[in-house]
């Protein structure tokens, strides 16, 4: 007969994971909060922490000097540090979902180099495809160029099916192609032009505005509260296929709504900041250290992760060498990849083989 | 009541014909099914138009009053539940929550009190509490497979297919695999049709064989009935003896015809 201490023992066991996932979640958000703030007291100038805060709260409570420097430079930077982060971290997530692959992350089906590439085209010729746009011109036509590839990929997978082999494939092709078309702008360019070229793919948060901020905020709103309404789908999509339609869901279409998601979120970052590599990959592998897969608990936590390491990063690309910012793109390999692979060396828990 | 009937079902993929008028008719609740066949013979292809994975080109399934074709989604789901072949999975979520995910599809959001017990009797009944906090990539092959069954059980259906439950699986694991779904079925009165390759396993837990050959049924009944005819030797193309064990169970006892 089954013995009830056995079910309320296990039935504790799950809710102790659940309050310590919870609590996984404050932590970080904590930790986010912090880095913040470190974020907004360093650079030049050295302003203490309470000048800071004032500045925030009112505007000009410290003249105008200090309004501008944290109001028109580090506040959008720190924001769109956080921002992107996010925006990356939960693409990256739900693409290791939809793909069922956790080596997959935003840019896994081309979207960076078709947005370099956008970019380029903008700053070579000055050509873009939406007339009419001025200063914005790079920025919208980086990102009308990633969203035109996951369009293709997802007529692609209209005609040959949503198998993620497939799909993976596509990507490659749309990788080496659009790679091949930057390196033929990129000779045609003047030095300058090239310059520019490789400036904008480094990633670089100097990039950042108040109006890219509502808009990547907005998007965040929208994205992550529609992953969390499917998250009990997405979590079944990650024991295959053949479980989840037995499950009763809809895996085809479910892909592809959560492929048009990731492309606009990845689309979003890179037309913002240029090509952020790693945060995608490395927060969503973090997250699912901490917390595992079921995805009520690893989206919110990739976000806020992805969030975290970009934010620190922002922080360490003004702390190497003073008076000077580095682009975040560097920071986030050479300083984040040995942090991840010693993390993925000290885990206990090999979940991968 | 909740009897399922198949009525001259035809399935495939694309234009390839696989299921030719398959009908098996009046399986009742608390039945357990076999199914056999040699490999090739739409074992899979017959789970998967039950379960709606594929849209059959004729005929009819019904289960109770409703018709497993023309069903939607949630509607058939919350009756049938299909364990498909050669389970595997690198996710990092724990047998609980694999469990629960498995139970949460056809339920509202939030996780009940409700839901948790569901997930933990079900443990408990299969024998896997203690499996519970542990990672599902970490599971040795029957416990797996174990988990994949529990998937299924959990959500109460009246219908439960089970695609080579024992593949992969010892001999200790193939007989405890079988006897507590049995155990359970039993107890609750659902359908059980399980795919088995090894006819003596098919022969001592099922109620009813049903032996399938190239896309057709080439027989139906009692084990006893259906293993015992010439059909058998020539799908499977050998030579077989049924025998009576001592422990009064039958025994088929195979070898490559000459």
């Amino acid at each position: 007969m089954v013995a009830s201490t056995d079910i309320n023992t296990t039935r504790q066991g799950y809710q102790t994971r659940v309050a310590r996932r919870y609590f996984a979640l404050v932590l970080v958000a904590a930790l986010l909060l912090i880095s913040f703030l470190v974020d907004l007291t360093n650079g030049p100038g050295n302003f203490p922490l309470s000048m800071v805060l004032e500045t925030l709260l009112d505007r000009s409570a410290h003249g105008i000097q200090m309004e501008v420097i944290i109001w028109d430079y580090r506040l959008p930077v720190a924001v769109t540090a956080i921002l992107v982060g996010g925006l990356l971290a939960l693409s990256g997530a739900q693409m290791q979902t939809v793909l069922n692959n956790p080596l997959a992350e935003p840019f896994t089906l081309g979207v960076s180099s078709a947005a370099s590439f956008g970019a380029a085209l903008a700053i070579v010729l000055g050509w873009s495809i939406v007339p009419g746009i001025g200063h914005m011109l790079v920025t919208v036509n980086a990102f009308v160029f990633a969203l035109l590839t996951c369009g293709f990929i997802l007529i692609a997978t209209r005609v040959k099916g949503v198998g993620t082999e497939t799909m993976v494939l596509f990507g490659i092709a749309i990788f080496f192609t659009f790679n091949a078309a930057l390196a033929l702008m990129q000779y045609m360019s003047s030095e300058d032009q090239l310059a520019r070229i490789v400036f904008w793919m480094m990633g670089s948060l100097a990039r950042a505005s108040w109006e890219k901020i509502a808009l990547g905020a907005v998007l965040l709103c929208l994205a992550l509260p529609y992953s969390l309404f499917r998250t009990w789908q997405l979590t079944a999509l990650r024991m295959g296929d053949d479980t989840a339609l037995s499950l009763g869901i809809d895996v085809a279409r479910l892909r592809v709504e959560m492929l048009i998601v990731i492309s606009i979120l990845a689309a979003t970052a890179v037309a913002f900041v240029g090509t952020v590599g790693f945060i995608g990959l490395v927060g969503p592998h973090i997250a699912r250290l901490i917390v595992g897969e079921d995805q009520r608990f690893f989206l919110p936590l990739s976000v806020l992760v992805g969030a975290l390491v970009l934010s620190l990063t922002s922080i360490a690309s003004k702390m190497i060498t003073p008076g000077v910012i580095y682009p975040i793109g560097i920071i986030t390999a050479l300083i984040g990849v040995p942090v991840f692979v010693s993390l993925i060396l000290s885990s206990r828990r090999e979940r991968l083989s | 009541m909740n009897n399922l009937n198949i009525t001259d079902l035809g399935a495939g993929y694309g234009k390839v014909t696989i299921l030719k008028g398959i009908t098996v008719s009046n399986v009742k609740p608390g039945e357990f099914v076999g199914l056999i066949g040699p490999n090739a013979s739409g074992k899979s292809t017959l789970f998967k138009s039950i379960a709606g994975i594929i849209r059959p080109g004729t005929g009819t399934i019904s289960l109770g009053d409703i018709d497993l074709v023309t069903a939607g989604r949630a509607q058939r789901s919350r009756r049938v539940a299909y364990m498909p072949q050669a389970y595997g999975c690198n996710a990092a979520l724990s047998v609980f929550e694999c469990i629960l995910l498995a139970l949460k599809q056809a339920n509202r959001w939030r996780v009940s009190s409700d839901d948790l017990d569901r997930v933990a009797d079900i443990l408990a009944e299969l024998e896997l509490s203690h499996l519970a906090d542990k990672g599902i990539a970490l599971l040795s092959g029957g416990q797996a497979q174990m988990v994949a069954v529990a998937q299924t059980l959990v959500r109460q259906p009246d219908l439960v297919l089970l695609d080579e439950p024992t593949s992969a699986l010892d001999l200790h694991h193939q007989l405890s695999i079988l006897a507590t779904v049995r155990r359970v079925m039993k107890k609750r009165g659902m359908i059980v049709i399980a795919a088995l390759h090894d006819l003596n396993l098919a022969a001592q837990f099922c109620d009813r064989l049903v032996l399938l050959g190239s896309g057709a049924v080439l027989a139906d009944g009692p084990p006893g009935k259906v293993l015992a005819l010439s059909s058998i030797e020539e799908t499977y193309r050998v030579k077989t003896t049924l025998e009576q064990t001592r422990r009064n169970t039958l025994y088929v006892d195979a070898r490559l015809s000459a």
